[in-house]
């Protein structure tokens, strides 16, 4: 029993650091921008299915480039959603962008469709197949690069906003756009930069984990799902409560797959969210905001 | 009677739609479904347009009706309209269960919760093979019958999913022209000053969230009848999802906006059909643009637009008086 | 008689005490107004007042009854009214549908016989359009019933919020900085409206800023000070109060008045 749980732990924890990716992407692009961005899990989709398509065949490149190259192809398309789409409609209600993030969505599914098919397509893993034995429970090569390749973006993002100016402009900008403006910095950009990180950490999210999950063009659906549950579970506002929120989150459908039904684990994951919402209506992490009248 | 133009004129065309084209498949198969989803939609919009609410989980209440009204009619033997009185009264107290929880929060939260609530319902249609039939589906529902009148062709269904649908912008736009209509909008405006003027907030959510639901759990009934077997996939996240997108494109806080969506989003893919594997990616661009250009939504937008020319022919003032949209037709 | 009496008022937000043991009491009949520097409490008393904060001890007896725990909507029911220093107006609703939100209380049709639209909601309707009415006209702003409410500017906004209270029937009409942004002609009509609304026999608790107004207008002033009571009476105590002087012009400027 203890090595089967520990078998579902490593599971949701590679779960989990997945969810982790796609939900700092959502808590980026929201604070910098007040919107929910629900194209966030088709970057997931991009950087992987990119990588499958450049690496795949006889003339495919060598897989290092490959990655390279697909995570700047996803970051390229997160710019241009943010230079065509998002940033046309600024002023515009929660659901006005909301509706544009599902149609943007829609589209790159679309072309994901038309260049690809509806065929499911693998990555090889980044350093073989041979399992990894810890007790009872086993764990592939691939798991720790997920885990690894998570921590490494978790950190680097942490340092990012902690450390650079360019980091800490963006956080001005979510904090107040006109002050933001007036001292000089270029907020036109940082929203670039901003939705340029949240893809690429969506993308990378996509490559490591593609060699285990599969992949194909509705990929990114139920992940972007996931990713913005994860993102509310930790409270929008704070990056690292999204990441705690999609641990927390690939944990809890993990054990209860394992442990109660595989059918529900989703419903079950959910459960949990809608149950922390009941209690803690911004979630874990976040700060309940007051209104002011 | 001013304030009921514009159904008068929803009535005359779903009238005439019939007679000038009778056999054709767009007025008998494609706008039958469309008027579902205006029910759907008009029942929404009172929510989101109205409340400010959002969901993204409403067609959970489709489901519920849908299933409650397979499962009764087949598996018990209920006749139609009492499973379908079951069915709302199975959906509105859920409803009115998760409403107070639920409807606390704001914003993205807010979706979140309804989301989530739309996943966990679906999971459970999947699941429950034993009483759902599971993913493969429910079938041999029984059709409807009105005091002997079997709907059991496409024009039949056309006459009664329209009478329904006009019942319902009818109820809502009462609904909006009323004590209840304004506390609604007021909660929107500012909740804080509708509490201040006597409105308790949370009752008037619970209550807009239970009339949501009740016209979702209707059309799902209506539904199930009408296609005699439901399978979970039409209740997915993804339909919620059409749904907002209805009610947004035709227009937020208006109701022939939230019809207007509902026959544009009903009858789009059937035409974007043509364009066969570039379908998806169409339909996704046309939903962008439309919001980044349209973000009052087309309905609106195009009726805004329509009345400032018309201003225009009749007096050229430079800068026409904003008009009040919806909110006007009480002038009674 | 005592309208509303309030004692030993407390509130603090994370450490920092915004109002500490206040009490005062406001007769019915009169213009109340609270005065005091930038921060001394004076919105935070009024949200207490409205049910929209609770306090931390200390008790509000609006009519003899305590208020405090009670819901906003519970204590405008019982006749207690506000308006709001950053407007709080029903942007997405024509002005008279503003108003008609006032008369909510005055109604009582529900959403069902709404939806059928019953004929007793339709009676209704008018009784709300017609007591809506005479409250847009009472505050002068008959010309802009059809307006919606986004389209007008912001002098007028503050007596719409103003029209919008009326419409409830208070007693007690909680007013916070009415002449903010106005201009003279606009400050002046509204001293004018306040005096009226006095006189209809509606007690009224005021937060402003503009001292002349304030001294013109009021019955009795109460002047907070970092949440606490600073001094009390009428108009002409309260100017020649020294500790009013200096903690509105300093310390070394003494019997500036």
């Amino acid at each position: 029993m203890a090595d089967q749980i520990l078998q579902f732990l490593l599971t949701g924890i590679t779960v989990g650091a997945t969810y982790a990716l796609v939900a700092l992407g959502f808590a980026i692009i929201y604070n910098a921008s007040d919107v929910v961005n629900f194209a966030q899990g088709e970057f997931v989709m991009i950087g992987a299915m990119s990588a499958v398509a450049l690496s795949a065949g006889d003339g495919g490149l060598p897989m290092p480039v490959a990655l390279l190259l697909a995570v700047l192809i996803t970051v390229g398309v997160g710019v241009l959603l943010q230079r065509f789409a998002i940033a046309p409609a600024r002023g515009a209600s929660v659901v006005t962008t909301i509706i544009i993030t599902i149609g943007a969505s829609i589209f790159l599914r679309g072309v994901a469709l038309l260049v690809w098919g509806k065929d499911i397509f693998a990555l090889p893993a980044f350093s073989g197949d041979a399992p990894i034995h810890i007790g009872q429970a086993t764990l592939l090569p691939q798991n720790l690069w997920v885990m690894g390749g998570a921590g490494l973006m978790v950190l680097g993002v942490h340092w990012f906003f902690g450390h650079t100016t360019i980091g800490k402009a963006v956080l001005a900008c979510s904090c107040n756009r006109t002050a933001a403006h007036l001292v000089g910095i270029n907020v036109g950009l940082m929203m670039l930069i901003a939705y340029g990180l949240s893809a690429f950490l969506g993308a990378m999210a996509g490559v490591l984990v593609a060699p285990i999950t599969f992949t194909s063009y509705d990929a990114g659906v139920m992940l972007g799902l996931k990713g913005f549950a994860a993102a509310i579970l930790g409270g929008m506002g704070n990056p690292m409560g999204a990441v705690a929120g999609g641990l927390l989150l690939g944990l809890i459908e993990s054990l209860s797959a394992g442990l109660i039904s595989s059918g529900y684990k989703d419903a079950i994951g959910f459960v949990i969210l809608l149950l922390v919402l009941f209690f803690r209506p911004s979630g874990l992490f976040g700060r309940a905001s007051v209104e002011r009248v | 009677m001013k304030r009921l133009r514009g159904l008068f004129l929803l009535t005359l065309l779903v009238v005439i739609l019939p007679l000038l084209f009778p056999d054709n498949y767009y007025v008998t198969v494609v706008a039958v479904s469309a008027a579902l989803h205006a029910i759907l939609a008009v029942g929404l919009n009172l929510l989101m347009g109205y409340a400010g609410l959002i969901s993204l989980g409403h067609a959970a209440f489709f489901g519920i009706g849908a299933y409650t009204s397979g499962i009764v009619t087949t598996r018990f033997g209920l006749d139609p309209w009492s499973a379908m009185a079951a069915g709302m009264l199975l959906t509105g107290t859920i409803a009115f269960v998760m409403a107070r929880p639920i409807l606390r929060l704001k914003g993205h939260y807010l979706a979140m919760a309804t989301l989530g609530l739309g996943i966990i319902v679906q999971i459970v249609l999947v699941q429950t093979e034993e009483l759902t039939g599971g993913p493969d589906g429910l079938g041999g529902i029984p059709p409807l019958s009105l005091f002997g009148w079997e709907v059991d062709s496409d024009l039949r269904w056309y006459m009664l999913m329209s009478a329904v649908m006009l019942l319902v912008v009818w109820l809502a736009l009462n609904i909006i022209d009323s004590r209840s209509g304004r506390a609604l909008r007021a909660l929107h405006g500012s909740e804080v000053a509708a509490e201040m003027m006597g409105i308790d907030t949370t009752v008037t959510k619970t209550g807009v969230f239970v009339v949501a639901a009740l016209s979702a759990s209707l059309a799902g009934s209506l539904f199930a009848h009408q296609q005699a077997f439901i399978s979970p996939d039409s209740f997915n996240f993804f339909f919620s999802i059409e749904l907002v997108t209805m009610v947004v494109l035709g227009g937020m806080a208006s109701t022939f906006g939230a019809v207007f969506g509902a026959f544009v989003l009903t009858f789009l893919p059937e035409l974007l059909v043509i364009f066969e594997d570039y379908e998806v990616m169409i339909f996704g661009a046309i939903l962008m643009l439309m919001m980044i250009f349209l973000p009052q939504g087309l309905f609106v937008g195009l009726r805004d637009l329509l009345r400032r020319l018309l201003q225009q022919q009749r007096a050229p003032a430079p800068a026409p008086v904003v008009p009040a949209g919806e909110d006007k037709h009480d002038a009674a | 008689m005592t309208l509303l009496e309030v004692q030993g008022l407390t509130k603090s937000f994370g450490g920092v005490t915004a109002i500490a043991d206040l009490g005062f009491d406001v007769p019915e009949g009169q213009v109340y107004s609270v005065i005091g520097p930038n921060g001394a409490g004076k919105t935070t008393l009024f949200n207490m007042l409205s049910g929209i904060y609770h306090p931390d001890e200390g008790s509000i007896h609006f009519q003899g009854r305590e208020i405090i725990g009670l819901q906003p909507h519970k204590m405008a029911a019982m006749g207690l009214s506000r308006t709001f220093q950053n407007l709080q107006m029903f942007f997405n609703m024509s002005v008279l549908d503003n108003v008609m939100v006032g008369c909510h209380l005055r109604t009582g049709s529900g959403l069902f016989s709404a939806a059928l639209r019953l004929p007793g909601v339709v009676r209704e309707e008018r009784e709300a359009r017609r007591l809506a009415r005479e409250a847009l006209s009472f505050c002068d702003l008959e010309r802009f019933v059809d307006q919606r409410a986004d389209a007008l500017p912001y002098g007028v906004l503050k007596r719409l919020e103003i029209a919008r209270a009326l419409a409830v029937g208070p007693k007690l009409l909680l007013m916070d900085e009415p002449a903010a942004g106005l201009n003279d002609t606009e400050t002046a009509e509204m001293q004018r409206l306040i005096r009226c609304i006095c006189e209809r026999g509606i007690t009224v608790l005021l937060v402003e800023h503009n001292m002349g107004l304030v001294m013109r207008v009021s019955d009795r002033i109460l002047v907070l000070d970092y949440g606490t009571r600073l001094a009390e009476g009428t108009p002409l105590e309260i100017q020649n109060d020294r500790r009013v002087i200096e903690a509105y012009l300093g310390g070394e400027v003494q019997y500036a008045v």
